[in-house]
């Protein structure tokens, strides 16, 4: 009898959970894009599995920082560009949105140039693979309603799985790895630091805090519920960190054991191929394409619908094409761009990704400290708001974050 | 009421005047402008005090708009004691602009539409500042940050194109961002002269907290009609917000199709909790309703229909359509049924209309009757409409005794998404 209500109950609260999970594991997900994974390949096949343990830091700051915004979501029942317009005024929220579009800009370019690059190992050309992607995405949201969307999205998701089949294929040696979790060694050389700070760069991005809190917004989701919506949160930033994990210790063992130096992504697939078989090679570039498209469709939508929303022009997936022109063209302006440059003979990746970079850490500090003063309002967030020891671990987190964030554009910077 | 001044009338903008230097009649400077105070009277509110802080400390002072000389490049004061002013908290009937107005969202009821606020434009007459229209085009945008002269010049320059304003009159405005403005008879009136079906999609684009303060404001015929044209997902979280004796009171407004619907999207325990709170006989037909399966005729149809007996005469019928049409909300066709129940025929209103008084409905009437049964499924019934061009379809059990009424616009609900962008 006990256990009969146990179970039903247990059910409830799983289908509960299921209605409502979807924001925070799509986003965590996203997150692992084209960049992020050239990025874990890069640390673990120039330093091995000495960079293994960040991910722990990494995931904790995530939890932490992805919490507030989910929180200020549920609570307010407003977006994040929202609340930023009507606390911090036009003119602030003006150019935060122009420096926001570009950087996104920069990155939808490279989501593109992801699909170009692992379409090439499949023996597809990119003059083929880009235009076919870039109308499929674009015909996702114009002609189909968000419910459908986030279905394929959650997907998407199941794909990364890849990454951790194709990672046990390179038959790692755990006990080596356990080591390098339980003895981080820390290597004072700039390449690893900056290698470090570019790990952390890719994984917490401004345009996460928007999509995630407009996501979480659109599903209605009330304070009641909020605890599922943690859950969400918390199961969405482990998972972006344990694949980033198969990924680093996969490039770590094959290629970092064997000094074979990598520039991209679509290089790392490659060599996989000799030193851990065909099936993990193709497995490999299989994310990779899974991760560009993922990241291609919410790019575009999460900054028009960002940008709409701080400026108050009509902004839905539901509306028709004439009703919120500004959306679809925003949405339709970074789809074409970001993939027509890429079918350009000479088109210029580096340099844009380099002043998307630049862009980007200029704008998490100010972003995140936004989201701490408005998490602290109590006009906006009642008795939601955080408490001290949650602002102390929320404020160290953050300042963390800016300074990390900081060094990278002054090593960028440096660099050029 | 137009505004009559003989001397020269000037607009000025609130973000002309937020951050202007504050100085007192030996023009020494003695702050600057945080914030206004306007009265709300119609038809446009006249600012009635000016916040200031004075620079080193956050502190602020609501200094009476009486006291201003002038203003220009910057806001001259006449003689005052700091020591006078009352603290910063808006007032019974005022409000203060760049605190609820400026950047919030606010209702367009001219234009049905969500609106955020850029600028706010003041109308400068006899020393007062009239509040009159609220900015909420591009050009309020690139005002406030700083750009609107380069991008003026650069748009006549290259394309010789004048980007124009968009201003909205006040009275067309309805403010959300405070609860207290949703209370106010103004506001009430100004939300119930938009259409139900705008509403609707304007409470759909707002946020929970202002959709139940919006939603609260309305009386509870309006609400009704709001209601049945939102969404069923925000429909249900509407009235989660409501207390029984609320809701009972909207939803029995409401058509008894869409009751239903709304009802047998609740949890079970809500819905016997507002059915109970229900008038008995509305309350007993929507249950009737409820154990019907919605995907079929009888989850469409509604059972609020007219129906006589084939004895009565055209001119009886008139006269009872008069009486009861009221609690109808589709009264098209009447129905001819028996003691039983049965579906004798129909009659169009015009058709009842242009017949003699005295004739009765049984020679008159239509008898060959397009009608379906319960376990009708929706395509079906779709497919009746468009061949048969009717505005209704009465629904019948196996027995051909008539249950309820399916009408066109439920029907259109369903097709209507199938339609394309």
């Amino acid at each position: 009898m006990i256990s009969g209500i146990f179970r039903t109950r247990f059910w409830i609260t799983l289908s509960v959970f299921f209605a409502l999970v979807g924001p925070g594991i799509i986003t965590s997900n996203v997150d692992n894009d084209a960049g992020g994974i050239t990025t874990y390949s890069l640390a673990g096949a120039d330093y091995g599995l000495t960079l293994l343990w960040i991910l722990v830091p990494i995931t904790f700051a995530l939890i932490i920082i992805q919490e507030m915004c989910a929180r200020m979501g549920v609570v307010t029942g407003k977006g994040l560009s929202d609340l930023i317009r009507e606390r911090f005024g036009a003119k602030i929220t003006f150019y935060l949105m122009i420096i926001l579009f570009l950087t996104n800009l920069g990155n939808t370019i490279a989501e593109f140039a992801g699909v170009a690059a692992s379409m090439e190992i499949f023996g597809v050309s990119k003059y083929i693979s880009v235009p076919i992607a870039a109308f499929l995405v674009w015909l996702l949201v114009v002609k189909w309603n968000y419910k459908s969307v986030e279905k394929v999205f959650l997907v998407a998701c199941l794909f990364y799985l890849s990454y951790i089949v194709s990672g046990i294929m390179g038959e790692p040696d755990w006990h080596q790895i356990g080591t390098s979790f339980v003895n981080p060694s820390v290597q004072f050389d700039p390449g690893y630091l900056a290698m470090a700070v570019g790990l952390v760069g890719t994984t917490i991005a401004p345009w996460m805090q928007f999509y995630l809190q407009s996501s979480v917004v659109d599903k209605g989701i009330r304070t009641s519920e909020y605890r599922y919506t943690r859950i969400d949160v918390i199961v969405g930033s482990f998972t972006v960190n344990v694949v980033a994990f198969f990924i680093i210790m996969l490039c770590a063992v094959t290629l970092f054991q064997n000094g074979i130096r990598i520039e991209t992504a679509k290089d790392a697939a490659l060599a996989l191929e000799p030193l851990a078989g065909k099936y993990s090679s193709l497995l490999f570039a299989f994310g990779l394409l899974n991760a560009s498209l993922f990241a291609a469709s919410i790019l575009p939508l999460s900054t028009a619908y960002t940008i709409c929303e701080a400026f108050g022009w009509e902004s839905s997936v539901n509306h028709k094409f004439v009703e919120a022109p500004q959306f679809y063209g925003l949405y339709s302006f970074m789809i074409f761009l970001g993939a027509g440059i890429i079918l350009l003979p000479q088109f210029p990746l580096i340099w844009i990704m380099y002043y998307s970079q630049v862009l980007n850490g200029l704008l998490l500090p100010v972003i995140l400290i936004f989201m701490l003063l408005l998490i602290n309002d109590r006009r906006l967030m009642g008795r939601y708001t955080n408490g001290w020891a949650m602002n102390i671990i929320s404020w160290l987190t953050v300042s963390a974050q800016v300074i990390l964030s900081l060094a990278m554009v002054i090593s960028l910077i440096w660099e050029a | 009421m137009a505004l009559q001044y003989s001397d020269p009338q000037v607009f000025l903008f609130l973000s002309e005047i937020l951050g202007k230097r504050v100085v007192n009649r030996q023009n020494k400077k003695i702050g600057k402008v945080t914030d206004l105070a306007v009265g709300l009277v119609e038809p446009y509110p006249i600012v009635t005090e000016v916040l200031l802080s004075p620079g080193a400390s956050s502190a602020q002072y609501c200094v009476p708009w009486s006291k201003v000389l002038e203003v220009e490049k910057t806001l001259r004061l006449d003689d005052f004691s700091l020591e006078e002013c009352r603290k910063p908290e808006s007032r019974e009937g005022e409000i203060f602009l760049k605190d609820t107005l400026l950047d919030k969202q606010v209702v367009d009821t001219n234009g049905a539409k969500l609106r955020r606020v850029n600028d706010l434009q003041f109308l400068k007459a006899h020393n007062l500042l009239h509040l009159v229209h609220v900015d909420v085009g591009f050009r309020g945008l690139m005002r406030r940050a700083g750009l609107l002269k380069p991008l003026d010049a650069f748009l006549q320059a290259s394309m010789d194109y004048n980007l124009t304003d968009q201003f909205i009159a006040w009275k067309f405005i309805q403010p959300l961002s405070s609860p207290d403005l949703l209370k106010l008879k103004v506001a009430q009136d100004r939300l119930s002269q938009m259409h139900p079906a705008d509403l609707a999609d304007i409470i759909e684009d707002l946020d929970i907290h202002q959709r139940a303060a919006v939603f609260q404001s309305l009386d509870v015929e309006t609400a009704a009609e709001t209601l049945e044209e939102t969404d069923p997902r925000i429909q249900v979280s509407i009235i989660k917000d409501l207390k029984p004796e609320q809701a009972s009171d909207i939803i029995e407004e409401m058509s008894l199709n869409e009751a239903a619907d709304l009802l047998a999207d609740l949890p079970r325990h809500q819905a016997e909790g507002i059915l109970s709170e229900m008038e008995q006989d509305i309350a007993e037909d929507v249950k009737e309703l409820l154990a019907l399966p919605e995907e079929k005729a009888g989850g469409l149809m509604t059972t609020a229909f007219l129906s006589y007996p084939p004895t009565l005469t055209v001119g009886e019928a008139i006269e009872a359509i008069h009486r009861e049409a009221e609690d109808m909300d589709f009264a098209y066709y009447i129905y001819v049924v028996d003691e039983n129940e049965h579906l004798l025929g129909m009659m169009s209103l015009r058709e009842l209309l242009v017949s003699p008084l005295d004739g009765k409905l049984e020679d008159m009437m239509d008898t060959r009757i397009v009608s379906v049964t319960i376990e009708e499924d929706r395509k079906e019934i779709a497919n009746l409409f468009a061949k048969y061009g009717i505005m209704a379809i009465p629904v019948v059990d196996d027995d051909d005794r008539m249950m309820g009424v399916i009408i066109f616009r439920n029907i259109l609900e369903i097709i209507a998404p199938h339609l394309g962008k």
